[in-house]
């Protein structure tokens, strides 16, 4: 009953959100929800090596290697946007796979330190290779408007194409989840010798986790600079941005479950522009004061996340799908 | 050759202090099992108070550190005591992101008080140097090194005889049989927790004279003291004090003869290529790697 | 023809010479227990075998195939399914735990539900399905452990102490189950305590001490055996 109750939540959710940008015409609200969605799918992408425990904070590394596989590709080359998906998700994936390289030996602390690294470097590489990235200075996308260009005269298509992403994305984390690939990860997580003796691969889970995770987010700094027309090594492989958000949202709402990034970045992307053009103007750095004592505090009071303190309901769900089996069974 | 020499000699100049930051991450490593993601802003703190030492007072960097050794002594204590304390029973994820959020407060703290401006202190010294065997040597970078370079000595002595020391050290080689014992293991995180720091802070006051302090520094020397003690062998000090020599040397041949704005990069290959080949690190490593994920 | 050779068995750690040049064998379709005082090194035998960390010198066959290089998941993926003496689960439900091995050997989640449901109910687990281990008692999780090694659909089976910790009313409940696997053509090595237990069900017992393999046979001779006597009493005697 409750999972049906939730589906239909969920449904009319999603209606509501089609509709929303036929009935508010301010640039700021549309601006809101495309903010909220991207950040629900890049938390999303963020949270699937987080199911086998693998806390990244460094996934601007691939978002900014898709946006400039697509930027590139478009101001230099004029390969369409749509064509430079392709790239975007391949050259980030290929991120991934350097990154995922320490991965085979270490776990944990050092793998999060490593992507913190991993980073810094190519926001150090983006400066330094001029030729190719425009240096410190950035690449501008030209406002040629035209589908094909993945440039549009009013902030309505992006709405649509944010909101299509953090479904597509989610359904997928989704689908991961509840895979072969999910359960592998989540004993990964919980105990990875045990796994291991269980005939599970978790070395190779974890890295097919990370390919996932860094095509999509790849593909997703594609679609994020067309709807900014701006990129900057700086912004785009900034620490805060995308690589502490997106696990600070997860965090929040609760790493490695489905529903965890979603419930962080709805809450945590409108609280963050919020901090970050209120407090952030009367004082620099104080909106991330804000973030560092909501960090600290949720994981020493919610460690679970939000998700966590929504258990009850889910309990009663989990009993009720039990249930269900046991009733067929008698029928049969 | 002269220019090898020269970029040899001021590599391992400044690799003594590197070698000096690490130590004070790996002894806290060793003792209390964390990873702590803050530990760049120790140094940043430290830097920071030396600079308003000679602000405000016209004190001298070096003997400020009469100041700042014992106040970030109490730093450290008190950081162990009420934020790693509370944390060291849950998962690695919790650690984690609590030892960062803890970084991103100070970094935050650091620009509001003190703003995002690059600042530095000019001393007498600051510029001075000294010539041998036609390699020029700085001075400011000489004091550090000899300054790093005593106090590992210090440390050692420290832990191999001691009755404290040893009790770090038995801390180190095994929790539970040292609580056995009779070692009250939790006092001497506090303690351990509070040495590390203080060393690290040495090697902060140390850099004053010739590097420039800003609110986001921590990050690369956070980097700078992973990769040190990666490459060092967990655990191990003799270890880190040669990585911290390598890494020195590393950095000052890349910013010569590559590029200066490629060092992290530079780092990061090294840190990747260690692991792949010698996960143990290049000198061995301690016990109590495999808790924090490191096999 | 013997299902797994083990020759010349040796693993150190640092000065620590945890076991010692063991060499045994053992047969297809046999029960055999592994006993031996504690910190006789039997557990590191169980460890060594299934690849949890690797042997400092000697062999290991199965089928007469080589296991030396091979990692842990794929000596299970070969035949070699083990419970761990602390038990282990993972935080998940009791089916979805039973599920893990099941889908390391084949993707299908529907086809990897089936093969947890049908192990659980031989375990007599069935009703507990949705539960989290962690809400359940100790004989029910060392249960669980056993599901989940059986899950493997293993050759060779290692236990290690699934009846240590329980009561006596626990144990006569989970001593079947020893015997039920058994039956079903798997052959097991395990490690155990319970004296009683171990001579009732064992056809064959290997007897360690101090790393060494001291003594093997049926249970009869081995409790004859006077070097077992003296590991496990202390007694003098100039034969050992």
């Amino acid at each position: 009953m409750i999972t049906k109750k939730l589906y239909v939540i969920g449904a009319f959710v999603f209606l509501l959100l089609l509709l929303i940008p036929l009935f508010f015409e301010s640039t700021f609200v549309l601006h809101m929800y495309t903010l909220i969605f991207f950040y629900t799918a890049l938390t999303a992408a963020w949270n699937i090596p987080a199911f086998g425990g693998q806390l990244s904070l460094g996934h601007a590394s691939f978002f900014g290697i898709g946006a400039y596989a697509g930027a590139i590709l478009y101001v230099k080359y004029g390969v369409s946007p749509w064509i430079g998906i392709a790239a975007a998700g391949a050259f980030a994936m290929l991120g991934g796979m350097v990154l995922s390289l320490p991965l085979i030996r270490l776990k944990g602390p050092f793998f999060t330190l490593a992507s913190i690294a991993f980073a810094e470097v190519l926001r150090m590489i983006a400066i330094d290779w001029r030729s190719l990235t425009n240096g410190s200075v950035g690449i501008n996308i030209p406002f040629k408007p035209a589908l094909m260009n993945l440039t549009f005269q009013s902030g309505k298509p992006f709405y649509y194409i944010s909101l299509t992403l953090a479904v597509v994305v989610v359904y997928l984390t989704y689908r991961i989840r509840y895979s072969a690939l999910g359960f592998h990860l989540r004993a990964a997580a919980s105990d990875d010798e045990a796994a291991k003796a269980l005939g599970v691969n978790t070395s190779l889970a974890h890295f097919v986790a990370l390919m996932w995770s860094s095509a999509i987010t790849g593909v997703l700094g594609l679609f994020y600079v067309f709807y900014i027309y701006v990129l900057e090594p700086q912004t785009i492989f900034s620490l805060d941005l995308f690589s502490l958000q997106p696990a600070l949202n997860g965090i929040i709402g609760g790493m490695g479950t489905v529903w965890g990034p979603v419930i962080g970045a709805v809450l945590m992307t409108p609280l963050g522009e919020f901090l970050r053009f209120y407090l952030g103007t009367i004082q620099q750095g104080l909106n991330y004061v804000v973030y560092g004592l909501v960090l600290v505090a949720t994981v020493r009071f919610i460690p679970g996340g939000i998700v966590s303190l929504l258990a009850p309901m889910m309990k009663r769900k989990s009993a009720e799908k039990a249930a269900k089996p046991a009733i067929e069974k008698e029928a049969r | 050759m002269d220019l090898y020499a020269q970029v040899l000699v001021s590599g391992l100049l400044l690799g003594g202090v590197y070698a000096l930051i690490s130590i004070g991450l790996n002894l806290i490593f060793g003792v209390v099992r964390i990873i702590n993601f803050a530990h760049g802003e120790m140094v940043m703190l430290s830097m920071y108070l030396t600079f308003w030492l000679n602000y405000f007072f016209g004190l001298d960097p070096y003997l400020s550190a009469l100041i700042v050794l014992p106040v970030m002594f109490a730093f450290g204590f008190l950081f162990q005591l009420f934020v790693v304390q509370p944390i060291l029973s849950t998962s690695a994820t919790m650690k984690i992101f609590t030892t960062v959020g803890i970084s991103l407060l100070l970094q935050n703290l650091a620009l509001i008080m003190w703003k995002g401006d690059f600042r530095s202190v000019q001393t007498s010294y600051s510029m001075s140097s000294i010539e041998v065997f036609e390699i020029i040597i700085s001075v400011p970078r000489l004091v550090a090194f000899g300054a790093a370079l005593a106090s590992i000595i210090f440390l050692y002595c420290f832990l191999k005889y001691t009755y404290m020391g040893k009790a770090l050290r038995a801390i180190v080689e095994d929790h539970s049989v040292a609580r056995l014992m009779g070692v009250s293991v939790e006092k001497h995180y506090l303690f351990a927790f509070g040495l590390g720091t203080m060393f690290t802070a040495l090697g902060g006051v140390l850099l004053v004279p010739f590097s420039s302090v800003f609110p986001t520094v921590g990050i690369t020397y956070t980097l700078v003291a992973f990769v040190v003690v990666v490459l060092g062998g967990l655990g191990s000090m003799s270890g880190t004090f040669l990585a911290g020599l390598f890494i020195g040397v590393v950095e000052s041949f890349g910013g010569t003869f590559v590029s200066p704005a490629l060092k992290e990069a530079i780092y990061f290959a090294i840190f990747i290529l260690v692991l792949l080949v010698r996960p143990q690190g290049l000198f061995g490593q301690g016990k109590g790697t495999e808790e924090v994920g490191l096999k | 023809m013997s299902l797994l050779e083990v020759k010349q068995l040796t693993k150190r750690f640092g000065g620590l010479v945890a076991v010692n040049k063991m060499t045994f064998e053992i047969n297809k379709g046999e029960i055999v227990g592994l006993i031996g005082p504690n910190g006789a090194g039997k557990t590191t035998v169980f460890n060594l075998i299934s690849g949890i960390f690797p042997a400092s010198e000697g062999n290991i066959l199965l089928n007469g195939r080589e296991l030396k290089r091979m990692p842990a998941h794929r000596r299970s993926l070969a035949g070699i399914g083990r419970t761990f003496q602390v038990v282990r689960p993972f935080e998940m439900t009791v089916l979805e735990n039973v599920m893990v091995p099941a889908l390391a050997r084949n993707k299908s989640t529907k086809l990897a539900r089936q093969k947890a449901e049908k192990v659980l109910e031989m375990m007599g687990l069935d009703q507990l399905s949705d539960s989290e281990p962690g809400n359940l008692t100790l004989a029910q999780r060392k249960r669980i452990e056993v599901a989940r090694a059986l899950a493997t659909d293993p050759e060779l089976l290692l236990l290690d102490e699934v009846l240590a910790g329980l009561n006596p009313t626990e144990v006569a409940e989970n001593l079947p189950i020893i015997r039920q696997v058994r039956d079903s053509g798997v052959t097991i090595i395990f490690i155990e305590h319970l004296m009683d237990a171990m001579m009732s069900v064992s056809e064959r017992v290997l007897v360690m001490d101090q790393g060494a393999l001291i003594s093997s046979g049926t249970p009869a001779e081995v409790t004859q055996d006077a070097c077992v006597i003296k590991a496990y009493l202390g007694e003098e005697d100039p034969q050992c």
